[in-house]
């Protein structure tokens, strides 16, 4: 075996083997980037080397805009805009039939856009709608399914912290401006095909229409709704614009948050410690992460790895469609057990090489990864938005299973018409020039 | 011991604020002199994006002692108290290997390295190797947490098992 294949091995096999063991996620790559680094290079050079990969991976400005969107998202949270949404979202869509199941989709659509994230979205409108929805007699394991779909939404709608993260593993192939707009259209698709499922199980089972609300009370809803909904005009029209960069954007986001959360009163200057501490937190998190791959991605190049893949799967499988779908089968699977963003600065190095040569865009390419690994937060065994939302309707995992498939199959349904149909994902940005 | 373990929390915690404030301000100021002074200057970035090193860094550290790194626990939910305790520690001592080689030792010929070419940062002037000082910093931080992890000490709170960016 050539000492290629065997670091290839050595690293893939640690890694796993690391994460299952219970090692943290960021370093059981650290770790075994190491391991496998010292079977290549002399030792100081080597961990040097990690260490030097680790610190110049994070130094990017770019890469401010996830501590500050995540801040953004925290204030708007807290500044407590949720009720706001629902009622918004309620006048819009709930007096169809089975109408509060759409208010729900739509409600964690919006919000989990404004909070980028998914997480936040899925308590925040869960701990509301799934009441709420039971009284009109739909089942809480219903409501909770459409709220654990729709709360992954906000991952593709502008602003995402994860399409920013594809943007720094793609290594500048795709830009930050052009996948924000290219996540509008698919982001939609996935709300219209939870709400058609819901539609469908809404009318077998009879559930019950919402009241018809009168245009005065859609403008009054609306209005109590529009400063929400207006920091996404500001964040994405100002990139688009180029008024100012994402980074840019993002902190004036938090200006605008905070703004908002001082005049709504729900925020108060003595909150803002621990709101910046919680922050912190997550920025660590995923900024941790980003560094140990930043180290793992370099072997990867020195490895050749990218090129080996390359070669092994158009000559083993040729066949571009079936190359596809190999990798979205791949990535389904990955994003059952492993987390989104480690999965991305992981798998993006290693497949986007592939589907480039194929003749994929790689803005494309980026909005299928995050569309396919949504579907795996909402399943077991790691699904972290599964969790939570099920959490918050106070029900357990095991009874949303079945109701949530039909959910689950919409969007896997969805991620082939976007695998297939590039111009859903690069029309729009296309328009905008990006 | 125990109590350093918990004051260094809290330091850290200050520290983390602090730096975190520090760089909303310096950018909402980088948006503000270009749109309404109409001058920018490289400053302002080459500041921004060093904190982002020092918060992630020192962030790092900070989870370690209150072991809140990113865990994929599906699997060790399963073991019995008794096991898990013992897991926990041998998963200490990995991350505290992993500090010491490549953090400290290596952070820190970083540092030597880039102070002895003298590399200066373009637009404030800074040294790198001070810059970069946070490396070896927050490994001794990752090393004592995790070493006191190894003898049983340190915040029984556990891994955070959910993705925060989703």
């Amino acid at each position: 075996m050539s000492i290629e294949l065997i670091s290839i091995l050595v690293l893939f096999v640690s890694f796993f083997a690391l994460l299952a063991y219970g090692v943290p996620v960021a370093y059981s790559i650290g770790v075994s980037t190491l391991g496998t680094m010292l079977l290549n290079i002399v030792a100081l050079p080597a961990v040097t080397t990690v260490a030097q990969r680790m610190t110049t991976g994070i130094d990017s400005f770019a890469l401010l805009a996830i501590p500050f969107f995540v801040l953004a998202g925290e204030l708007m949270n807290r500044a407590g805009i949720a009720g706001r949404l629902i009622d918004f979202a309620k006048s819009l869509v709930g007096s169809l039939p089975g109408g509060l199941a759409y208010v729900n989709v739509v409600a964690a659509m919006l919000f989990g856009a404004i909070s980028g994230s998914a997480v936040a979205a899925a308590s925040a409108i869960g701990s509301v709608m799934t009441d709420r929805m039971e009284e009109e007699g739909y089942p809480r394991a219903f409501s909770a399914s459409v709220n654990i779909t729709a709360s992954t939404t906000g991952l593709l709608i502008p602003p995402s912290n994860v399409l920013i993260v594809y943007a720094l593993a793609s290594g500048g192939a795709a830009s930050v401006a052009a996948l924000f707009i290219a996540g509008y259209v698919p982001g939609f698709l996935v709300g219209l095909a939870l709400i058609l499922v819901a539609a469908f199980i809404a009318r077998k089972r009879d559930f019950p229409p919402g009241e018809r609300v009168a245009i005065s009370k859609l403008v009054k809803d609306f209005g109590r709704a529009a400063l929400s909904l207006l920091m996404l005009v500001i964040i994405v029209g100002g990139i688009v614009a180029g008024v100012f960069t994402a980074t840019e954007a993002a902190a004036v986001a938090i200006a605008y948050a905070a703004g908002l959360g001082f005049a709504y009163g729900t925020i108060k200057v003595k909150d803002l410690p621990s709101v910046l501490l919680e922050s912190a937190k997550t920025t660590a998190v995923v900024m941790f992460l980003i560094a140990t791959s930043m180290a793992m991605s370099w072997l990867f190049s020195f490895e050749s790895i990218p090129q080996l893949m390359t070669t092994f799967l158009l000559e083993t499988v040729s066949h571009p469609i079936a190359i596809f779908l190999l990798i979205n089968l791949t990535l389904l699977v990955v994003g059952t057990f492993m987390d989104m963003t480690p999965a991305v600065l992981i798998f993006t190095p290693i497949f986007l090489p592939v589907v480039t040569s194929l003749g994929m865009d790689p803005v494309h390419f980026g909005i299928i990864m995050v569309l396919n690994l949504c579907i795996g937060l909402c399943t077991p065994p790691v699904g972290t938005i599964l969790f939570v939302g099920a959490g918050v309707a106070k029900i357990s995992v095991a009874d949303v299973i079945k109701p949530l498939l039909p959910f689950v199959v919409a969007m896997v349904v969805v991620l082939l018409l976007i695998t297939f149909l590039p111009q859903l994902s690069l029309w729009l940005p296309g328009v905008f020039g990006l | 011991m125990r109590k350093l373990y918990d004051r260094l929390l809290v330091w850290l915690e200050y520290a983390l604020v602090v730096i975190f404030a520090l760089m909303v301000v310096d950018v909402l100021w980088q948006v503000f002199s270009r749109y309404v002074i109409g001058q920018s200057s490289s400053f302002t970035e080459e500041f921004a994006r060093f904190a982002l090193i020092w918060l992630t860094l020192l962030g790092a550290a900070y989870l370690n002692g209150r072991r809140a790194h990113l865990t994929m626990d599906f699997l060790t939910r399963k073991l019995s108290p008794e096991d898990l305790k013992k897991r926990k520690k041998a998963i200490a001592w990995f991350m505290f290997f992993f500090a010491l080689i490549v953090m400290v030792i290596g952070g820190g010929n970083l540092v030597y390295t880039t102070l002895r070419l003298g590399q200066v940062s373009p637009a404030i002037g800074v040294p790198l190797g001070i810059v970069y000082a946070v490396v070896p910093i927050s490994g001794l931080l990752v090393c004592f947490f995790t070493g006191m992890q190894t003898q049983g000490h340190g915040s029984t709170q556990t891994g955070l098992s959910h993705n925060p960016s989703a």
